[in-house]
C-alpha cells in the first residue's frame, strides 16, 4: 500500500513540488474516496497544490504547506470552491450570497434545503493566491476609490461573473461595520444585483439596556433574512435552525480544539497557514459545511495523533506571537514561521464565527448573542482583549499587525492596538499588493524574530 | 462588444460547463508565432525563452485565448534517442529513429529536465507562466505514445509491425506512455496545462482497427494520468478522424480537438461527452481570402457554439507557419464576433 507514505511522514511543511511527488503515490481509490455535494462523478477533489497552479493560483509555486493528507485534502476541497458554486447552482441548489457580517446568516441559511451560502468577500485572497492585480485593477475601472482595500476584488468578481454564480439571493450588512466594505456593496447593488440590506448594531456596554435592545433588533433583521429565504424557496420550518446551529457549533468547536492544541503544543503540531484556513471556514464551510466538518475532524485527529507524539512542523525553539488582523498576503503567514516565529494567538476579526451558539436559548437570540461577539462592531479595547491576557500571562511574546493597503480600520487602529499592547514588541506591516512582499519587509520580520529572541 | 473577461477566467468557465461571455478562441498558434516575432524557427525551438516570448508576442498581436507551447511532434523520440536535423528556418527533420540505431530494450525513459529539447520546453512553460500565467492558460502539447512510438521507429516498418509485430509495436507504446508521463508531470510543476497530440494516429494515416489496437490505449493511459490531477484534459488528432469519432469516446478525453471532420456531424456524435475544438481548414488560412475566412469562420462557429458542453473555435490543424498574419486577425476578429455570448 503506498499511500500509508502519509502515515509514516514526518510531519513538515513541504513545497509544491514535493507534493506532486508525494500526490504520484496517492492511490487512485483514495482520489475518489472524497467528493463534494456527494457527487463521485464530478465532485472529486482530492488534487495537489499543482493543479491550482497550472490553473492560475501562481503563489503555490512558492508557498508551502502542511505534508499531512488531511491539509492536503483540505487545500483541494478549499481551492475547488469557486467549481463547487458553480457545480451548486447546476445542480438546482440555491446560492446565496452573505456579504459583511461574517459567519451568523449563514446558519440562517443552512436552515433551509438545498440552499448554499458563501461569502463574496473571501475572494479577497484571490489576487493573492493567483499574484495577479486583475480584480483590483477591474474594481479600479468600475469606480472603486484607489485607496481602498483588497476587498475590491469582490465587486470584480460580481462584474465578471467568473468566480462565482449569480447568486439567487444577497443578504448585505452594513451599519457598525467596516464602512468601506457597504461602499462596496453599494457599488455591487448598482451592478443590478438586488439585495436585503441589514443594519449592524453598534456595541456599547455603557448602553443601559444593553445588550436586550440590541438582540431584539438583531432577531428583527434575522426575521427578514428568514422571510426572504421562506419567499425564495417556499419552505418556511424554524426546526430546521436547531440541527444548523449544531453544525455550526460542531465546527466551530472542533476549530477551537484544533487552535488550542496547536497554541499549546511543545512543538506546533500545524503550520500558521493551515490553522489560518481552519479558522476562517468557520465562516461557511467554504460552500460544502457537511463535507468540511468531515475535513475538519480529519485534520483534529492528525494534530491530535501529533501532539500526543509530540511531533510537529516547526522547530521547538519558536518564538510565540499573536497575529492580529488577517495576513491578505498567504505567503506572509510562511515567512513569519521561516524567520523562527509561531502563531499562538489571532485576531482575524472573524470572533462572531468562533464563539459557540448558545443551543438551549430561541434560535435567533442565540444568532444574534454570538454576533455581538464581533470585533468591528466595539472598541478596539475589546478586540484585543484576549491578546493582552495572552501577553499577561507570558504565552504571548511579541505580536504583528498586518495593515491593509486602503484599509480606513487598520489605518486608524494600529497606533491604538501598538499602545495598549506597549508591554510587548508589536511589529506593525503594510500588507503589499499581490507579488509585492520585497527583501526590506522579509528583513523586518526577521528582525523582529531576533529582537524577541 | 465589450470583452469582460481574460482567457484564464473564460476558459476556467467553459471546463465548468459555464457559458463565459464568448466562446473560446484557440487557433493552433504553434510555431507561427515565430514568424509573428520575427525570430528563426530554429532559435524557436532551441531556445525556451524565445519560444516564450515569442508565443507572448503573438497572443498580443492576435489577442486569442491560450498558448500554446509547441514545436514539432517528435521531442519525446528525440530525448529518447532518435536524431533530427535543425534546419535554420524549418522545423526539425527526422534524420535517424532511434530504434534503426538500437534495440527496444536499450530505450530508456528520458529525463524532461535534462534530455535533449525537453528542457527548451519546460523553460518555456516557466517563462510564459510566470510573465502572463495569472490571465492566459499555457497549453503544452504533448505527443501521445503512438505518435513517439512511430518517431521513434521507422515511420513504414512502424505502420508494417502493427500487422507483422503487434507485441513490439505494444511495447514501445507501453514505454512512450511513461516517457510521456514523465514529461507531463514536469510539464505541470512548470505551470503548463498537458494537451495531448496524436497526429499520426489520425484516420489518414492509420486504419480505425489499428487505432483502437495501438493508438487509444496510450491515449487513455495519458488521459487517466491527467485525470488524476482532475485536469480536463484536451486531444487533439489530425486529418480526418470521421472513421474512429465513436472510438474518441472511449479516450477519456474531456476536450476533442478535430480536424477533417464534418462539424455538425462531430456536435450530434461527440458533444453530448465532450467539449468541441476546431476545426478551420488551415489551408484556406494560408492562402485564402480575408473576404470569405471571415464568412466561413463565422458560419463554423455558428454551428460549433451549438455543442451543448462547449466549444472551442480553432483550427483544424497548426496554423501554418508562414501564414499571413492578416489572415489569422481576419479569423479571430470573426470568431470573437460569431462566438458572442451575452445579449
Ligand atoms: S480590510 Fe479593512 S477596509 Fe477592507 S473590508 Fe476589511 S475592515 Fe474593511
Amino acid at each position: 500500500m503506498k499511500s500509508t507514505w502519509f502515515e509514516v511522514a514526518r510531519p513538515q511543511k513541504i513545497d509544491l513540488n514535493d507534493w506532486s511527488q508525494h500526490f504520484r503515490l496517492v492511490r487512485d481509490e483514495q482520489i475518489k474516496e472524497f467528493n463534494y455535494y456527494h457527487n463521485p462523478e464530478w465532485g472529486i477533489y482530492l488534487s495537489p497544490p499543482a493543479t491550482f497552479m497550472v490553473y492560475g493560483a501562481r503563489e503555490l509555486k512558492r508557498l508551502k504547506f502542511d505534508n499531512s493528507l488531511a491539509s492536503l485534502r483540505m487545500w483541494g476541497f478549499v481551492f475547488n470552491e469557486s467549481e463547487r458554486l458553480f457545480r451548486a447552482k447546476q445542480m438546482g441548489k440555491r446560492v446565496i450570497a452573505t456579504m459583511g457580517d461574517l459567519g451568523t446568516v449563514p446558519v440562517i441559511i443552512m436552515a433551509f434545503p438545498n440552499c448554499i451560502p458563501f461569502y463574496p468577500e473571501c475572494i479577497w485572497w484571490t489576487p493573492f493566491f493567483k499574484e495577479s492585480t486583475v480584480l483590483l485593477d477591474t474594481a479600479t475601472e468600475l469606480g472603486i476609490p484607489e485607496a481602498a482595500c483588497f476587498s475590491k476584488a469582490t465587486l470584480a468578481a460580481f462584474h465578471k461573473k467568473a468566480y462565482f454564480p449569480k447568486p439567487d439571493l444577497i443578504f448585505a450588512s452594513t451599519g457598525a461595520s467596516c464602512d468601506d466594505y457597504s461602499c462596496i456593496m453599494q457599488l455591487v447593488n448598482d451592478l443590478g444585483y438586488e439585495m436585503l440590506w441589514l443594519e449592524i448594531p453598534f456595541r456599547r456596554h455603557n448602553d443601559e439596556q444593553y445588550p436586550d435592545r440590541f438582540e431584539e433588533y438583531l432577531i428583527s433583521e434575522y426575521e427578514r433574512v428568514w422571510n426572504k429565504m421562506v419567499e425564495l424557496t417556499v419552505i418556511n420550518d424554524k426546526t430546521g435552525l436547531i440541527p444548523s446551529i449544531k453544525k455550526a457549533n460542531r465546527l466551530r468547536s472542533l476549530a477551537e480544539r484544533i487552535k488550542q492544541l496547536t497554541y499549546e503544543a511543545p512543538i506546533t503540531p500545524l503550520p500558521a497557514l493551515e490553522l489560518m484556513t481552519i479558522e476562517f471556514g468557520n465562516l461557511y464551510g467554504y460552500a460544502d459545511l457537511d463535507e468540511w466538518l468531515d475535513i475538519v475532524e480529519m485534520i483534529n485527529e492528525t494534530v491530535a495523533k501529533r501532539v500526543e507524539k509530540g511531533i510537529g512542523v516547526l522547530k521547538q525553539n519558536a518564538i510565540p506571537i499573536a497575529w492580529i488582523t488577517p495576513s491578505a498576503d498567504p505567503l506572509l503567514l510562511n515567512l513569519v514561521e521561516d524567520c523562527g516565529l509561531r502563531i499562538v494567538g489571532t485576531e482575524y476579526v472573524i470572533n462572531q464565527a468562533l464563539v459557540p451558539i448558545e443551543e438551549n436559548v430561541e434560535p435567533f437570540r442565540a444568532l444574534a448573542r454570538s454576533f455581538m461577539k464581533a470585533s468591528l462592531i466595539g472598541s478596539t479595547q475589546e478586540r484585543i482583549k484576549r491578546i493582552i491576557e495572552g501577553v499577561k500571562n507570558e504565552r504571548i511574546k511579541g505580536v504583528l499587525v498586518t495593515n491593509m493597503l486602503g484599509c480606513s480600520h487598520c489605518a486608524m487602529e494600529t497606533r491604538l492596538i501598538e499602545k495598549m499592547l506597549s508591554k510587548v514588541p508589536v511589529l506593525s506591516i503594510d500588507v503589499p499588493v499581490p507579488f509585492g512582499i520585497t527583501e526590506q519587509l522579509r528583513t523586518r520580520i526577521a528582525a523582529f524574530a531576533e529582537t524577541l529572541r | 462588444m465589450t470583452e469582460i473577461l481574460n482567457p484564464r477566467e473564460r476558459f476556467g468557465l467553459l471546463v465548468i460547463d459555464e457559458k463565459p461571455d464568448r466562446c473560446n478562441i484557440i487557433p493552433l498558434i504553434t510555431s507561427h508565432a515565430a514568424t509573428v516575432a520575427g525570430i528563426k524557427l530554429k532559435e524557436y525551438y532551441t531556445d525556451g525563452e524565445a519560444m516564450a516570448k515569442a508565443q507572448i508576442t503573438a497572443i498580443e498581436e492576435y489577442e486569442h485565448d491560450a498558448i500554446s507551447i509547441f514545436s514539432e511532434v517528435g521531442i519525446i523520440a528525440e530525448a529518447m534517442g532518435s536524431e533530427f536535423n535543425y534546419p535554420d528556418d524549418d522545423l526539425p527533420v527526422l534524420r535517424i529513429p532511434a530504434l534503426t540505431k538500437f534495440d527496444i530494450d536499450k530505450l530508456k525513459i528520458p529525463d524532461p529536465n535534462k534530455d535533449s529539447r525537453l528542457p527548451v520546453y519546460l523553460e518555456a512553460i516557466e517563462y510564459a507562466y510566470s510573465a502572463v500565467g495569472d490571465k492566459i492558460p499555457i497549453l503544452a502539447y504533448v505527443p501521445a505514445p503512438f505518435t513517439t512510438g512511430m518517431m521513434l521507429s521507422d515511420p513504414n516498418q512502424f505502420l508494417l509491425d502493427t500487422i507483422r509485430n503487434p507485441e513490439q509495436i505494444k511495447k514501445i507504446i507501453e514505454i512512450s506512455l511513461e516517457a510521456a508521463i514523465e514529461f507531463s508531470y514536469e510539464i505541470i510543476n512548470a505551470g503548463g496545462l498537458p494537451i495531448l497530440v496524436d497526429p499520426l494516429a489520425s484516420g489518414s494515416v492509420i486504419s480505425p482497427k489499428a487505432y483502437q489496437e495501438f493508438a487509444l490505449p496510450g491515449e487513455q493511459g495519458l488521459i487517466k494520468f491527467l485525470h488524476r490531477y482532475d485536469f480536463d484534459v484536451i486531444l487533439h488528432i489530425c486529418g480526418d478522424t470521421t472513421p474512429i469519432l465513436d472510438l474518441l469516446l472511449l479516450t477519456g478525453a474531456d476536450l476533442i480537438s478535430l480536424d477533417k471532420v464534418e462539424l455538425n456531424l462531430a456536435i450530434e456524435r461527440l458533444a453530448p461527452k465532450m467539449r468541441i475544438i476546431g476545426n478551420f481548414n488551415t489551408t484556406k488560412l494560408g492562402f485564402g481570402s480575408p473576404d470569405g475566412i471571415a464568412s466561413q469562420v463565422r458560419e463554423m462557429v455558428k454551428h460549433g457554439i451549438k455543442a451543448e458542453k462547449g466549444y472551442i473555435a480553432s483550427t483544424g490543424c497548426e496554423v501554418p507557419i508562414r501564414a499571413p498574419t492578416g489572415n489569422v486577425k481576419v479569423f479571430i476578429s470573426a470568431a470573437k464576433e460569431a462566438g458572442w455570448f451575452l445579449d
